[in-house]
């Protein structure tokens, strides 16, 4: 099984996957799956209804993450494709995921995931990650914990220095 | 001057750790070039021709002595001894080693300087006005927001690898020393009818292969809600800009295809949804404002002799005429300094030169340098009584050329002879017209007149916006000149039209003299080249260029 | 004939393939006559991603008896900046570096093998 990095909260850790990413065509194997927003969309009735396994959808950069709204209930994860690592849509993605549809389940980066992109991923709300560059959990975390302040707000509960100052 | 909290020393020194574990990787073979580039980059470092190249941020354009003096010393230790200030304000070493550059980006840190995103595909260093904080028809000094910009933006997590880069202009002069009409977004400082103040926002607005004036898509801001506005802009250029061409990934294409109207609802929409929770709250601004160091203003300043000195030396009054501005307190100026000795290298200044601006900066000037988009320095508060001395002290380091805003102050890229994206050099084509048009009386006679030339389409130098424009091509491996005229990078921006076919490189000089006696001969009472050429178009110049080769 | 030229990775120095090394002057490198012995050498250089960035082809013209870059782009690798005389290779002058300087005459050429992917 692929490898996993997982956040929760500043600790990280590696797991093993237990989901399979299905293509659209292909029949259920059961268990946990991600399918493609097209499949979910189509389908989503009959898939919320599968009696077991976890359920995920995987979306590319260019679909709007609003079509998931209302649709999350039976979502256990969402994850976010980079086809290119200078790719930076799905980091908008991942933070209106957050703040503004209000999912609380697992957001994974998948495809050309590099460990310099970590602390950007973490503050856009991801928490889950399949590196591209073999990165453990270790070299994560220290990735992701690099920077001791930051200047903005964002899906992380990560006080901005405008408010760390004020503390002052 | 902005003075640094120990946070913002802690994310200069946390970058730079980051940066030199990314050195290590690469240099290690754990990181491929591919994977590299994009890294490297969002820290300045490129490859050039000859070696690797470190464009270091000046933010908005101010330096104070110490960094000045720390530059000089980066250049004497790590490059060849100069430096080059580029139309972004920044400034570039020619010749550094990828070993040596975590240790040059802590010398930066050490000083409070940085590489932080001087390239990529991020928002870049902030334009800002020259003069501000000095200039006489300023209505506040927009740099406290270019700081609380350069905050929100660094290292931003959603906003750093957005379709292409993203440059941010702020004035609050009616007259633009920003070319903010060019810029992605351009913040036009405003006092609302509530008396507080605002922005019109512009967007949209570019150079490059396909140059646009933007268009206004808010006339009036309030300069509290500017992030979130900021965010809005820049979270519908993220998801709607386009990723498929790197010559159509700016937002001004974006905004061109929509519509500026359509565009603009598209980003109010998005600002309605983030709400007041986007914006920096108005204590951050206040406590930004209050970190800015405050020039300490005498209230009756002596003149000493500067008239007396005026009148009796023409040298200097010519100096006095070109290179020093109006300053909004009686008894003070604002000196610029121009980097553009005739035939030397536009923007470039050696390590020697640094440490003198730096020692003037400091003795008379507040301790205050600027740098700017037109590749000059300022020394924006300098009392009247010692610009006669700070005049000698320039003059003796090649560094008093009278000559700003004339024929010879000419914006050039670093072109073929350094960069590796130029089809044609640059700098030699900047310095032949510079030596045609030494003879100071003539330069002064012809009257503001800005040749912008850019040695490929990306168009660092600006050409899109010089009144004569002069692009470098590449015909069949020989350097062609394209000229363009009628562009302006000022408040009336305007983009210039191609004037005919490109010239061969020994033809380009004689063409801007034949444009040049053409304007002086057409021109009436006042009229600067732009307003004639807006006058009679294209025509007597056309022919003056191109009637002899048929 | 041509040359195989990259930058090094280390301090990005202008270097040309020589049996397997890398030179920094365009007059110790190795000319290639023929086509398949340049795509050879081409192929070694990449697998050298440590060592240089990006290695490519040069077409080249005979200037005064020594071999000059076809593209204005290539000379002034070879030389350094023009507005710089003592900076780049060319500081320290000579034959060679007279005869690349002088070498205009054959600029109208489209001998710029690989540049157009590299942009």
């Amino acid at each position: 099984m692929p490898k996993l990095i997982r956040a929760s909260g500043a600790a990280f850790r590696d797991e093993e996957d237990a989901f399979v990413t299905i293509e659209d065509d292909a029949p259920d194997p059961g268990g946990d799956i991600i399918v493609s927003l097209a499949r979910y969309l189509a389908g989503s009735e009959s898939l919320m209804a599968r009696p077991s396994g976890r359920l995920g959808v995987r979306l590319e950069p260019e679909d709007e993450v609003e079509t998931l709204e209302g649709r999350l209930s039976g979502v256990d994860l969402v994850a976010l494709a980079f086809p290119k690592f200078r790719d930076g849509r799905p980091f908008t993605a991942a933070r209106l995921l957050r703040t503004r549809l209000g999912f609380s389940g697992e957001i994974r980066a998948v495809g050309d995931v590099l460990r310099d992109q970590a602390g950007f991923m973490v503050r856009c709300g991801f928490d889950a990650f399949v590196p591209a560059d073999g990165s453990t959990a270790a070299i994560w975390a220290e990735a992701a914990g690099r920077h001791s302040h930051v200047y903005q707000r964002a899906a992380d509960a990560r006080a901005p220095a405008f408010v760390e100052r004020q503390g002052e | 001057m902005y003075r640094y909290d120990a946070i913002d020393r802690a994310v200069l020194a946390d970058r730079t750790a980051e940066f030199r574990d990314q050195v290590r990787r690469r240099l290690a073979g754990e990181l491929t070039e591919d994977q590299f580039k994009p890294l490297r980059l969002m820290n300045g470092l490129y490859l050039q021709l000859h070696a690797y190249m470190l464009r270091v941020a000046v933010p908005y354009g101010s330096l104070s002595p110490v960094q000045m003096r720390a530059l000089a010393d980066i250049a004497r230790r790590f490059d060849r001894g100069y430096g080059h200030f580029t139309t972004r304000t920044n400034i570039q070493f020619n010749w550094v080693k990828l070993a040596d550059a975590p240790d040059i980006l802590d010398a930066l840190a050490a000083v409070d300087l940085h590489a932080i995103q001087t390239s990529g595909n991020c928002i870049r260093n902030v334009t800002a006005d020259p003069y501000a904080g000095a200039a006489a028809d300023e209505l506040e000094d927009p740099r406290v927001w270019c700081e609380a910009i350069r905050q929100w933006s660094s290292l931003h997590p959603e906003f750093s690898f957005l379709p292409r880069k993203f440059k941010i202009a702020v004035t609050a002069s009616p007259h633009d020393r920003t070319a903010a009409k060019v810029h992605d977004i351009g913040l036009l400082l405003r006092r609302g009818r509530d008396g507080e103040t605002g922005f019109e926002v512009i967007v949209g607005g570019g150079m490059g292969r396909t140059p646009y004036v933007g268009p206004t898509i808010r006339a009036y801001l309030p300069s509290n809600r500017l992030f979130s506005y900021l965010e809005a802009i820049l979270r519908v250029y993220n998801r709607h800009g386009r990723r498929d061409n790197a010559y159509k990934a700016r937002i001004k294409i974006l905004v061109a295809a929509l519509g500026a109207e359509a565009f603009a609802r598209e980003v109010e929409a998005e600002w309605e949804k983030i709400g007041p929770e986007g914006d920096v709250p108005a204590a951050e601004i206040e406590r930004i404002r209050d970190a800015f160091t405050t020039p300490d203003f005498s209230s009756d300043p002596s003149t000493g002799d500067f008239e007396a000195r005026r009148a009796a030396e023409p040298a200097f009054a010519r100096f006095v005429r070109n290179n020093v501005k109006a300053h909004i307190r009686p008894g003070y100026g604002i000196v610029d300094i121009s980097l553009k000795g005739i035939g030397e290298t536009p923007g470039d200044m050696s390590a020697d030169q640094m440490d003198l601006v730096a020692d003037l900066a400091e003795r008379f000037g507040q301790g205050d340098i600027r740098s700017t988009h037109e590749q000059n320095l300022v020394l924006p508060h300098v009392r009247l009584e010692h610009v006669h001395e700070v005049w000698k002290a320039l003059d003796a380091a090649g560094l008093a050329t009278p000559n700003i805003n004339l024929i010879s102050d000419i914006i050039a890229c670093p072109g073929l002879d350094y960069c590796a994206l130029a089809n044609a050099r640059a700098i030699c084509v900047a310095q032949d017209i510079a030596r045609r048009f030494e003879a100071p009386d003539r330069a002064e006679a012809i009257g503001e007149f800005k040749i912008k030339i850019s040695g490929c389409i990306n168009a660092c130098g600006h050409h899109h916006v010089g009144h004569i424009g002069i692009l470098g091509v590449d015909k069949k491996g020989e350097e062609f000149y394209q000229l363009t005229l009628g562009g302006s990078g000022a408040e009336d921006a305007a983009v210039g039209k191609m004037l005919g076919p490109a010239l061969p490189i020994d033809r380009v000089t004689d063409a801007v003299e034949a444009i040049v006696d053409a304007y002086l001969r057409e021109r009436r009472e006042g009229e600067r080249f732009l307003d004639t050429l807006r006058r009679t178009g294209d025509a007597p110049f056309k022919e003056a260029v191109y009637a002899e080769a048929h | 004939m041509k040359a195989l030229t990259a930058n090094r990775l280390s301090d990005g120095e202008v270097v040309f393939w020589k049996n397997g090394v890398w030179v920094e002057r365009l007059t110790d490198a190795e000319i290639f006559a023929d086509d398949a012995g340049a795509g050879e050498a081409e192929v070694a250089a990449r697998a050298q991603p440590t060592v240089v960035i990006d290695p490519y082809l040069i077409d080249l013209v005979d200037s005064a008896g020594f071999w000059a870059p076809v593209s204005y782009r290539e000379r002034i690798r070879a030389l350094g900046p023009t507005n710089h005389e003592l900076h780049g290779k060319q500081a320290e002058g000579g034959g060679a570096v007279e005869a690349l300087r002088q070498a205009h005459g054959a600029a109208r050429s489209s001998g710029r093998v690989n540049l157009i992917r590299r942009k």
